[in-house]
């Protein structure tokens, strides 16, 4: 299952009226299990991008359509929020910079509660097939302070595979990791997608993890609203 | 990982809250149902309905007073009055079912001493059985019943004892006892040299009657001091029957109570009276059976259970309070209007503000879970974009204050009976009579509901809090 932005628009209104586009691409499109990296400067609008992707935040206008194979065609950007909602939960795993892992939960709960919203039974053993191929098959109970911060974002990867995903969003997912770190979790990620026959999609500003996928594109280059904000985070 | 699994994994991150918040809403419930047990137990206790007797007749005075003494065997006995035996003998049988005559006075070990007729176990003066209905019922349908021994014989110093007595005292069949002056034990014994074997022991009734000890009536008059009270009151009643108006100032109740039978003497001794020894009032036959001496022109009675027939008619009331020296009240009405007056206006109040107890416990709820809401934003975020849509989110916090409610609530429901168990035990203590501490009505149940419903509304303010949490922000701001 890929994806296909058509007019794609989304801008914010300041508290003093202003008004600032932050997203308006023509077209874009990712093939099914094509993995791809978007290549944006921070305030080019590349989390907002993800969030409207993902179904977290509602396009202003424009179609952002998935393609569910024998179920057809389906443009999130014309669904309610709890049915984006639901969507998400079945069919997109997303990562972010930060880990965002919860506390109280350990890592095996973590990877569970990635299954939680996607309206099938939890799959333990999936989960720990997924801890175990990040390499945490021993560190199962550990909770996130536990755990160093490579650990976490590798506990985070396993979380974003966990509802066996269609397409998985990454936002700066190796931002936080030293270089030997961010190598290895990207490579994860992106042997995890094969095997689940997701596409990925990374936006980075880091030319290192660029370069590490096979399909490149330069959010500047999509986003006609690029560049014309300084805002360094995304508005509900 | 299922909501119920979130919501418990979510209660136990925030333990000590989960606790406090758990802690506040069972004192509130708890509170709340020993009210309601108490008031359901006293309304029972005291306003029953089912004695096995319709009517108490006692000299004129307090009524409630002496439904307290006859039937409860609590209060001062030294406030009763006494009524002639003759009133007893004029009961007619063709009036009442059955009558069972009573003497209150001494107690031995705190437990109260009636001197009362075998009718009490079935058995008649002659000591053979009497005819089917004429038996004391204590509540309808169900009379005392032995656990051990036999009836007393109704001229022996003999007596028949409570459950209750027996387990407390160490008094057994066989056991011989003076009882004391006085319907209350007092530091200053003061005991009569009499002396009984007790030849029965009761089965437990779970009533005021488990803490009484009985005696036959004439082995009560038996003792000289209240032969020579009895004169005493026959002396008082005969020189007020003189005159019409000295009578009227001269009360039945004034005259003396069987309790104070022995303040009579004591006084009548004071003023250099004779005294008299047991010889006078009575001789001892070989068999052990009294012969005594004092006339029962003078016996004096403390009250008399009375079973009418049928239902108590007023006729039977009106021919009796109409009489200069005796009354007749009925338990039932009298122990309901007491309830009515005095203990239900006090429980509703106590219950009214363990109510409001349960509504500050419901605002715990709501200030620990909001709290927690505002701490918990990004995790709510994350949540939601792992898929839970907003109503997930509330539903989450939702089932959490319910849950917290309905834990309290059952927690507080256990630790409130318990309570009750704790006040049964003091009640069977004092008043020899338990409540149904472990009886759980629709009250208590439709309270435990409304816990429930307080607490998930407590919640919604702050799951819509949650509800409203904005994803992208809480995600990118942490």
């Amino acid at each position: 299952m890929g994806f296909i932005l058509h007019e794609l628009n989304k801008r914010f209104i300041a508290p003093d009226g202003t008004i600032t586009p932050v997203v308006n691409i023509d077209y874009f499109a990712i093939a099914a299990g094509e993995q791809v990296a978007m290549a944006g400067s921070s305030g080019s609008g590349k989390t907002t991008l993800l969030h409207l992707i993902a179904g977290i935040l509602a396009a202003d206008s424009g179609r952002i359509t998935y393609d569910l194979g024998d179920e057809g065609k389906l443009d999130i950007a014309g669904l309610s929020e709890p049915r984006r909602d639901v969507f998400r939960g079945r069919h997109i795993g997303y990562i972010f910079q930060t880990h965002h892992l919860l506390s109280g939960f350990t890592a095996m709960e973590n990877v569970l509660l990635g299954m939680s919203f996607s309206g099938r039974k939890p799959d333990r053993a999936w989960a720990r097939h997924l801890l175990t191929e990040v390499g945490l098959e021993s560190r199962l109970d550990y909770k996130p302070q536990k755990l160093s911060v490579g650990q976490q974002q590798r506990v985070a990867v396993a979380r974003a595979l966990a509802n066996r995903p269609r397409v998985v969003l990454g936002d700066e997912p190796t931002g936080a990791l030293d270089a030997a770190n961010a190598q290895q979790v990207l490579g994860l990620i992106r042997k995890l997608c094969m095997e689940v026959n997701a596409a990925l999609l990374i936006v980075s500003h880091d030319p290192a993890i660029i370069g590490q996928l096979p399909r490149r594109v330069a959010l500047s280059e999509i986003n006609r609203a690029a560049g014309s904000t300084t805002m360094n985070r995304s508005v509900a | 990982m299922n909501i119920c699994q979130l919501v418990l994994k979510q209660m136990r991150q925030r333990a000590l809250s989960t606790w406090l918040t758990l802690l506040s809403v069972l004192l509130g419930v708890a509170l709340a149902i020993a009210i309601m047990i108490v008031q359901r137990e006293a309304g029972a206790m005291f306003g029953q309905s089912d004695y096995g007797y319709d009517a108490v007749v006692g000299a004129k005075g307090s009524r409630l007073n002496l439904v307290f003494n006859s039937v409860y065997h609590i209060g001062d006995p030294a406030a009763l009055g006494t009524i002639p035996y003759s009133v007893y003998e004029s009961l007619k049988s063709s009036e009442v079912k059955w009558k069972l005559p009573m003497i209150i006075g001494d107690n031995y070990e705190g437990f109260r001493v009636v001197g009362t007729t075998p009718a009490l176990l079935g058995i008649g003066e002659d000591g053979e059985p009497l005819a089917a209905g004429r038996t004391f019922e204590y509540r309808k349908d169900r009379k005392l019943e032995l656990s051990a021994g036999r009836a007393f014989s109704a001229r022996k110093f003999e007596a028949v004892i409570g459950s209750e007595v027996a387990a407390r005292t160490g008094l057994k069949l066989d056991s011989v006892f003076k009882p004391s002056h006085g319907a209350v034990a007092t530091a200053a014994h003061d005991e009569h040299d009499e002396s009984w074997t007790v030849v029965g022991i009761l089965r437990p009734t779970r009533t005021a009657l488990d803490r009484v000890i009985f005696i036959p009536l004439i082995s009560s008059y038996a003792i000289p001091e209240h032969g020579t009270a009895m004169e005493k009151i026959t002396e008082i009643q005969s020189t007020a029957g003189h005159d019409a108006h000295e009578a009227h100032k001269v009360p039945a109740s004034a005259a003396a109570s069987p309790a104070t039978m022995h303040s009579a003497a004591v006084a009548d001794e004071h003023a250099g009276h004779h005294h008299h020894d047991h010889e006078e009032v009575y001789d001892l036959l070989p068999d052990g059976s009294i012969d005594l001496h004092i006339p029962k022109s003078d016996w004096r009675l403390a009250a008399i259970l009375v079973n009418t027939r049928g239902t108590l008619g007023m006729g039977f009331m009106w021919a009796i309070n109409n009489r200069p020296e005796a009354m007749a009240v009925s338990p039932a009405t009298e122990m309901r209007q007491f309830f009515d007056s005095f203990l239900r206006g006090s429980t509703t109040a106590l219950l009214l503000i363990s109510l409001l107890v349960t509504v500050v416990a419901a605002v715990s709820i709501l200030v620990s879970i909001y709290n927690s809401v505002v701490a918990r934003k990004r995790e709510i975020a994350i949540l939601r974009a792992l898929g839970a849509t907003r109503l997930t989110v509330l539903g989450l916090i939702s089932l959490e204050a319910a849950l917290i409610g309905l834990l309290g609530g059952v927690a507080g429901l256990i630790v409130g009976h318990a309570l009750a168990a704790v006040g049964s035990a003091y009640l069977e203590q004092t008043v020899g009579q338990s409540i149904a501490w472990l009886q759980v009505d629709w009250r208590e149940a439709g309270y435990l509901l409304l816990v429930v419903a307080l607490a998930a509304l407590a919640g919604l303010v702050p799951a819509m809090a949650a509800y409203r949490t904005p994803v992208a922000t809480n995600l990118v701001a942490s």
